[in-house]
């Protein structure tokens, strides 16, 4: 019997060789959109997740209470976790992590990387596997360095590293003594190496103050151990412990680490929601997909039900029933969706890299796991069930009698299933287009927005060896050779905010200024100049001409504004332990998200701390110039690293980044979705002119022109198109009506993208339709009524 | 073998009540050869149908082999139907993607019988039709004439106790023809009975008995043996 099913499906697969084509490759483009789709989820799902201990790891929170908001942030004092270890029984181990940033030096090798200082628990908390080393013991000397696979084989090649000597900075010697594999395309962590906390404490990085959240903070609790009650108890410890100081009244609390990364955003001060959304949005849009893929088959099935008709009666009259028809269809539908499985499976392979890059992960098919084999068969049987239910059921629904008669006649009922199905699919493509439209009408907003300052040939470097060192050096050097008109020192690069703080008084403020938060930027001098910001009143700091202006302040509009400064120059402001005195105030320019609203920023003077240079190239030259002219400076005053740089542009168009993902996301489902319901839309039209041939013949021969039966035929498409669209919009309008309301800076939806989306998707459907009907209506009217 | 009476059927559209069978009563005995015959419309194919367990009636008593069948439902029909009825259609109606062997062996499949079991029987009756040399072509690639022996061999292979043939002859022009017309002949033969709806009175004399319609209910019947 299965022999005899296969055999009927394989010829009739030959025998109706385009639209098998039609049918299979439109549902490999929904399988492959799927699966690649799905992997992404999967890894969504599982990151930060398969750590071994992950039922007993916690994040530290603190939550506190700004401008009337409870806000909740992960990042703690670095006193926090050897306070926990000490003090809270509950907790087996308690380890920080923070950010390092060195040149490492191998004989004449040189590489700056990034990696992170932890506690030498870490290695055990998180059991991420070793090649070699002891995680219990790797990190325990003060100079031990354990690295990932990928640099060492970038810095020792085939060469086994351990025991290896590597000088970091111009200062010390590391021994290496681990090697990890390569993390996982799962894990949250992102080093090259790991360096114990005892060096960060030896070089004077350490620090035991309660005010200083700047790193991040795990625990491992006891297995017995009850998260509520450890929870509550760690509620009020930086309270505690500033209750004769600095009187901090933020709140402690720990987060399972399994929900850090889905259920991550602050609400209210709780946790909550966060990229669970997406995941669901993209889930949504995955099974959406392959749905439309899977609707496209039926149609086209129950299209052909004409010609499968004779067979059903047959079978009927030589004794089938109707569970062995029903079967042998939906396994003539898996057969069919095995072969576009693997077609997909190709197409997915291919198109992984570009798909990496625009979702910005490490995904890959896992060929060698016997559960992907499992979810891919899995995966296949629902779409073939899926697929294959509606036409299994149509078919062998049929009378024999009335088919075998010849009376037999696809109902013509005003709403058939089959339009409903082609109306979901459109329905489905408009809002993805219409999506696509505001998305992008949405980046362009904010790329025009105006930014403030000056972006073209500004760059920005860290300050690294000697720089700070022979900072004046440096800069005089590049005013002199040409190579740029200004230099300024700073604590963050332009594009970027690091810090933020407060706890600042003036003149007239209330114990509620108190918690009004500033973001944070301090120069030297030139900062207006280099920047190309703008001032309204006062001047520029400027350290050399002015020697008092190490404690001078500059504020933008939006700070003079929420502090209520009548007349903000000269004003003395308390904080970070300085008074610092008011010289200037600039216009706002867009330091944070392009989306958001100015914050209160204050630029402080030298009395602050620098981290970053900026350099304003010389627009008189090539900027390939300008850059020979600076290296040739950093190569005298900074010999030891090597000459690095980030253009500004290139930086503030990374904040659009996400977004741009969203659009480029949108428009290629958009686009996905159209591909698979056109090829639908061709194949209905097709069966379509062919039922109505007869009807075609006899129209020509009353008279009527080509463009009479084209029309005729494509009309019927272009109605249900319109239903669709009538269908998409209000749908459309909702869904980005809430996405926008993320951003604080944004577009109205304004009616004309539903417009163009309407006139794109009936143009597109035209076209589609009017090939068959054209074709149909040139067709020779003698052949078609001959056939009766 | 067959007994029904005071038989009822109607057809009912939105509009039109059309009787197709009204209050139909007749008999055919075991082994016997019948042709049915009347004007188009006067309810002899729904009478093949209804006699083939296709259709049901809506109305009176319809006994296959002494048991009531009037009432049976689809799977119940179809279970008799595969063991005791065979078809053969005007229209010959062969599955265009099998070929002439897989046409056969159909309802041998779907009776259950084991592989090796089909192909003897398959080919034994391929031989009695005289197209074994065309075991393995398609459909397409016969004759009107050799497409209604294959028919009537696939209504055959399952050993049924009746066939109903459909205007067996009415594709076919009348070399063709008769050469189907014996070959029932020859089945009656050996004991199947054989019911013929025709329009042909040079087929329906290769019959017993000749039953006439008109409307619905038999008007008469010759005898003719």
């Amino acid at each position: 019997m299965l022999k005899n099913f296969f055999l009927v499906a394989f010829r009739n697969f030959k025998k109706n060789k385009s639209f098998s084509v039609i049918n299979i490759s439109g549902l490999a483009i929904g399988m492959a959109a799927a699966i690649l789709i799905l992997l992404w989820v999967q890894n969504e799902m599982s990151f930060d997740r398969g750590y071994p201990k992950i039922s007993r790891l916690y994040r530290m929170y603190n939550r506190d209470k700004f401008s009337g908001d409870l806000w909740a942030w992960g990042t703690t004092p670095k006193i926090m976790a050897p306070t926990l270890k000490k003090d809270y029984p509950e907790i087996e181990d308690a380890v920080r992590i923070t950010y390092a940033n060195f040149l490492f030096t191998l004989g004449d090798k040189k590489l700056t990387s990034s990696g992170n200082f932890v506690d030498s628990g870490f290695l055990n908390m998180f059991d991420l596997p070793m090649i070699s080393g002891n995680p219990n013991k790797a990190l325990g000397g003060i100079y031990n360095i354990v690295i990932t696979q990928k640099f060492a084989k970038k810095f020792f090649g085939n060469d086994d590293p351990m025991g290896k000597t590597v000088k970091i900075d111009s200062a010390d010697f590391f021994t290496v003594t681990g090697v990890l594999k390569d993390l996982p395309n799962n894990t949250s962590f992102n080093f090259d190496y790991l360096l114990p906390w005892s060096y960060l404490r030896r070089i004077n990085q350490d620090d035991e103050f309660w005010g200083n959240n700047s790193v991040t903070t795990y625990v491992l609790l006891k297995p017995n151990a009850s998260h509520a009650s450890f929870d509550s108890k760690v509620k009020n410890m930086t309270i505690e412990h500033t209750k004769n100081g600095e009187k901090s009244t933020t709140e402690v609390f720990s987060y399972p680490l399994s929900k850090v990364y889905l259920y991550g955003k602050s609400e209210n001060g709780k946790l909550t929601d966060g990229r669970i959304a997406t995941v669901r949005l993209f889930s949504t849009i995955a099974g959406f997909i392959l749905l439309i893929a899977c609707i496209n088959f039926m149609n086209l099935s129950t299209a052909r039900s004409e010609k499968r008709g004779k067979e059903v009666g047959i079978r009927k009259v030589v004794g089938a029933g109707k569970f062995s028809l029903v079967s042998q269809f939906i396994g003539e539908t898996i057969l069919l969706a095995l072969f576009a499985g693997i077609i997909a499976l190709i197409i997915v392979q291919f198109s992984l890299p570009l798909y990496n890059q625009l979702v910005n992960k490490l995904l890959y098919l896992d060929y060698f796991n016997v559960y992907f084999w499992l979810e891919f068969f899995g995966f296949i049987l629902f779409t073939g069930i899926v697929a294959g239910s509606y036409p299994a059921f149509f078919l062998s629904s049929f009378q024999p009698i009335k088919v075998l008669k010849g009376t037999f006649r696809a109902a013509h009922a005003a709403i058939n299933p089959r339009k409903i199905l082609v109306v979901a699919q459109f329905t489905f493509a408009i809002v993805l287009i219409i999506s696509t439209i505001i998305v992008l009408n949405q980046i362009n907003y904010a790329q025009s927005r105006e930014t403030g300052y000056q972006k073209n040939n500004l760059i920005y470097m860290f300050l690294e060896g000697d720089m700070g060192k022979n900072y004046d050096l440096i800069k005089e050097g590049l005013l002199n050779n040409g190579a740029a008109t200004g230099v300024t020192k700073s604590m963050s690069p332009i594009t970027q905010r690091f810090s933020d703080g407060w706890g600042f008084s003036w003149q007239g403020s209330t114990p509620e200024d108190a918690k009004l938060d500033f973001v944070r930027l301090s120069s030297d001098a030139d900062f207006l100049k280099v920047m190309g910001a703008t001032l309204v009143e006062g001047r520029d700091i400027d350290i050399r001409n002015y020697p008092g202006d190490s404690t001078a302040m500059l504020l933008n509009e939006t700070a003079v504004k929420k502090m209520r400064l009548k007349s903000p120059l000269g004003q003395i402001i308390n904080g970070d332990g300085q008074n610092w005195k008011v010289t200037g105030v600039i216009k706002d320019f867009i330091f944070e998200s392009p989306y958001d609203p100015v914050n209160p920023l204050m630029i402080m003077g030298p009395k602050s701390w620098f981290n970053v240079m900026h350099i304003k190239l010389n627009p008189g030259k090539p900027v390939a110039e300008d850059l020979k002219l600076a290296e040739q400076v950093f190569k005298q005053y900074n010999p030891q690293y090597p000459f690095g740089y980030h253009f500004v542009d290139k930086e503030y168009a990374k904040k659009f980044e996400d977004t741009k993902r969203t659009g480029t996301l949108a428009g290629l489902f958009a686009g996905l979705t159209i591909i698979i319901s056109c090829l639908g839309l061709f194949g209905l039209a097709a069966y379509m002119a062919e039922n109505r041939i007869k009807e075609i013949g006899v129209r020509k021969v009353l008279g009527a022109s080509v463009a009479n039966i084209a029309s005729l035929l494509s009309k019927d498409f272009l109605k249900l198109v319109a239903i669709s669209f009538v269908v998409a919009s209000p749908v459309a309008w909702y869904a980005m009506h809430k996405w926008l309301a993320d951003y604080n800076y944004r577009i109205s939806i304004e009616w004309w993208v539903f417009a163009l989306a309407g006139l794109l998707a009936m143009l597109i459907s035209l076209l589609t339709v009017s090939f068959q009907a054209v074709k149909a209506a040139m067709a020779n009217p003698v052949k078609s009524l001959r056939t009766e | 073998m067959i007994k029904i009476t005071e038989l009822e059927k109607v057809y009912r559209t939105e509009e039109v009540e059309t009787i197709a069978l009204n209050k139909l009563t007749m008999e055919v005995k075991d082994g016997e050869f019948v042709a049915v015959m009347g004007p188009s419309g006067c309810g002899k194919s729904t009478l093949l149908n209804i006699l083939g367990l296709l259709d049901d009636p809506d109305n009176g008593s319809f006994m296959f082999n002494n048991i009531e069948v009037a009432h049976f439902n689809e799977r119940k029909r179809a279970d008799l139907r595969k063991h005791n009825i065979g078809f053969v259609f005007q229209s010959f109606n062969l599955i265009d993607e099998l070929t002439v062997f897989e046409n056969v062996e159909l309802p041998l499949i779907y009776t259950g019988v084991k592989a090796a079991e089909r192909k003897k029987r398959v080919e034994e009756v391929l031989d009695k039709v005289q197209i074994m040399h065309r075991r393995n072509h398609y459909p397409q690639q016969l004759s009107g004439g050799q497409q209604q022996r294959v028919a009537v061999a696939r209504a055959v292979v399952n050993h049924p106790k009746l066939i109903l043939a459909d205007e067996p002859t009415g594709n076919l022009d009348s070399h063709n023809g008769n050469e189907v017309m014996e070959l029932l002949t020859e089945l009656n033969e050996q004991g199947t009975t054989i019911v013929m709806v025709t329009h042909s009175e040079h087929d329906a004399r290769y019959s017993h008995r000749i039953i006439r319609m008109l409307d619905g209910q038999t008007v008469t019947e010759n005898v003719l043996v």
